[in-house]
């Protein structure tokens, strides 16, 4: 049992509005399947997948968080701890969209800097009742130096490539795994800014 | 068979003394109330106070009570209602959807339009395994379905985005318009039901608006859906008609008094308080401690904190971690508890005992899944385990330090 299946272990974390569908991105990504109804996230849940990147098997422990601003000094706690986070927001909530600013500024007071973070547009399958364009989703995370990518988890549309996407990013900069590595972090902006954030959904 | 019988006959004579003895009736529920016969739902106001003890008084008491709260689905559901489909407020001749004064009807037509779309959300998805909430009640709320003026709560929130026109050139001149419908079905099956008739999640999410109404201060916080779930069902599948019909209001009532007790795990600002969820998690550990030192050192050293786990199971009171038939079950124990949240905290022990053997050899993930996704259990063999796990050990301290945080 204690014998270790896997070379590295990242933990992963999903944020953002409450309904945006976090808890179903997650659900396509671990089981491969979709439910409308999941009952809305209390607290925190946790998901645990393991992938192979470059040879090399990689487990992914994945936090979901509650969406609500009730949870947050629940939720925040994980941040420090996340090497990579998602920031999810529904493409038919323009709400969802503005709040993203919020959730930055809550990466900046909570995690560590030089954590990798995507931004993910999802329900990009409800295409007639969009109220963000891709193009407003793309800019956004230019400004940032973010990656971004639109997600259907219900038509599984980019899920396991926004996974392997963010995973490959903390890879780079983890090379030898060494603790000393950590404090390299002071180099990231020269190292996130000529990466192209939007190697984008088709 | 004989002894459930006798058992019926117990419920009985208690329930139709002149004035009940609540520590019988607290003794009796604490194993379990029988379903026949509506006894369930009649226990649960009485244990949650909804009812006096004096038999003589219920009626004078649910009449008033129901009174009551067609006032409030008057005032906060049907008025409003009213000023959103005619454009117009009944004394402000002035007031408009773009009047900045705090004091317009309008104003705050949109601020409970924001905490609707969150309930909106939340309610469409309560108890998904069971196809009970996405049905039609036989008892609609009059005042709303009747009244072709009156705009549906969910309406408020889901036509509030204009349609799209989507305009496709095509060559020179030719233009394509695509007009979207709204709505193409979202969560299919908590679809509205037709005028005349309304689904009980419909129900439910009105008990929750006017809930966040009445308390502004906290408003409404996910997971109160799951609290009005087993109480609402209960009371809207009682045989007795009477009652039946009256669900809507007496679980408002019901909700009301265990919100009483159970409020505090819903406010942030007391998350550290004595009497937050924050301590609450602090008895937990300190009860497993005491009955179990073993397992509480293998979760301290696998850093599997009591947050990832139990503030879900405490604040919801364990509804989401088994069925609803076994939530039920639970709940008649729980609210028999006089002192109320004591045999909560032995529950959540039992659940963690239960699971030894298997957490003692398990990696943090696999205990992480347990706890999260408790493995099916019988619940009777869960509660007689928990009555054995008597709160013991050094209470936490009344202001209890912050847990540090999680390392990477």
């Amino acid at each position: 049992m204690a014998k270790k299946t896997y070379d590295l272990l990242f933990k992963l974390l999903l944020i953002g509005d409450s309904g945006v569908g976090k808890t179903c991105i997650l659900f396509r990504f671990s089981d491969d399947a979709f439910n409308t109804t999941f009952i809305s996230t209390i607290g925190i849940d946790f998901k645990i997948k393991t992938i192979e990147l470059r040879g090399k098997k990689i487990k992914l422990q994945i936090w979901d968080t509650a969406g609500q601003e009730r949870f947050h000094t629940i939720t925040t706690s994980y941040y420090r701890g996340a090497m990579g986070i998602m920031l999810v927001y529904d493409i038919t909530n323009a709400k969802s969209f503005d709040n993203i600013a919020k959730w930055l500024r809550n990466i900046d007071e909570h995690a560590n800097e030089d954590v990798e973070k995507m931004i993910l547009g999802n329900k990009c399958d409800m295409e007639d009742k969009r109220v963000i364009p891709k193009e407003k989703g793309e800019a956004i995370g230019r400004e940032h130096s973010i990656r971004f990518l639109e997600t259907s988890a219900k038509a599984n549309i980019n899920i396991e490539q926004a996974f392997l996407e963010l995973a490959e990013a903390i890879l780079n900069k983890t090379p030898g795994r060494d603790p000393q590595e950590g404090q390299d972090s002071t180099v990231h902006p020269s190292k996130t800014h000529g990466r192209p954030e939007r190697q984008c959904c088709a | 068979m004989a002894t459930y019988k006798a058992r019926l006959q117990e419920y009985d004579a208690l329930l139709s003394q002149d004035a009940i003895n609540i520590r019988d009736l607290r003794a009796l529920c604490f194993s379990g109330v029988p379903d026949e016969g509506g006894r369930r739902a009649l226990c649960w106001k009485l244990l949650l106070n909804y009812l006096p003890l004096e038999t003589n008084q219920w009626q004078d008491t649910l009449n008033k009570k129901r009174a009551q709260y067609r006032h409030f689905v008057e005032e906060m559901v049907v008025e409003p209602a009213r000023l959103s489909k005619n454009g117009s407020g009944n004394n402000h001749v002035e007031d408009h959807p773009l009047n900045p004064n705090p004091d317009s009807q309008w104003g705050s037509f949109f601020k409970d339009n924001e905490v609707l779309t969150q309930i909106d959300k939340d309610v469409r998805r309560l108890c998904p395994d069971i196809m009970f909430f996405q049905r039609g009640t036989d008892f609609p709320c009059q005042l709303v379905v009747d009244d072709p003026e009156v705009e549906r709560l969910h309406r408020r929130v889901t036509h509030t985005s204009l349609n799209a026109t989507a305009v496709t050139r095509k060559g020179l001149g030719i233009k394509k318009m695509e007009t979207s419908g709204r709505r193409s079905t979202t969560t299919e099956d908590y679809h509205p039901l037709p005028p005349g008739s309304e689904a009980h999640w419909e129900v439910v999410e009105r008990i929750l608006f006017i809930y966040a109404k009445l308390n502004p201060g906290q408003s409404y916080v996910q997971g109160m859906n799951e609290i009005i779930g087993p109480i609402y069902y209960t009371f809207a599948s009682d045989p007795i008609i009477a009652f039946r019909e009256n669900a809507e209001a007496d679980c408002f009532w019901c909700f009301i008094s265990l919100m009483g007790e159970i409020r505090d795990f819903f406010i942030r600002t007391l998350d550290d308080s004595a009497s937050g969820i924050g301590a609450m998690m602090e008895r937990l550990m300190t009860n497993l401690r005491h009955h179990d030192h073993q397992l509480w050192n293998r979760l301290r050293v696998q850093e599997l904190r009591p947050q990832f786990f139990s503030f879900r199971w405490l604040t919801l009171m364990l509804s989401q971690e088994f069925d609803l038939p076994d939530v039920i079950r639970v709940w008649d124990s729980l609210f028999a508890d006089a002192d109320r949240f004591t045999y909560l905290i032995q529950v959540c022990t039992a659940m963690m005992v239960q699971q030894r053997d298997t957490m003692l050899q398990n990696d943090f993930g696999s205990n992480m899944k347990i706890l999260q996704h408790y493995p099916p259990v019988d619940v009777q063999v869960l509660l007689s385990k928990a009555t054995e796990l008597v709160e013991g050990g050094e209470l936490p301290p009344a202001d209890p330090t912050t847990p540090d945080p999680p390392s990477s």
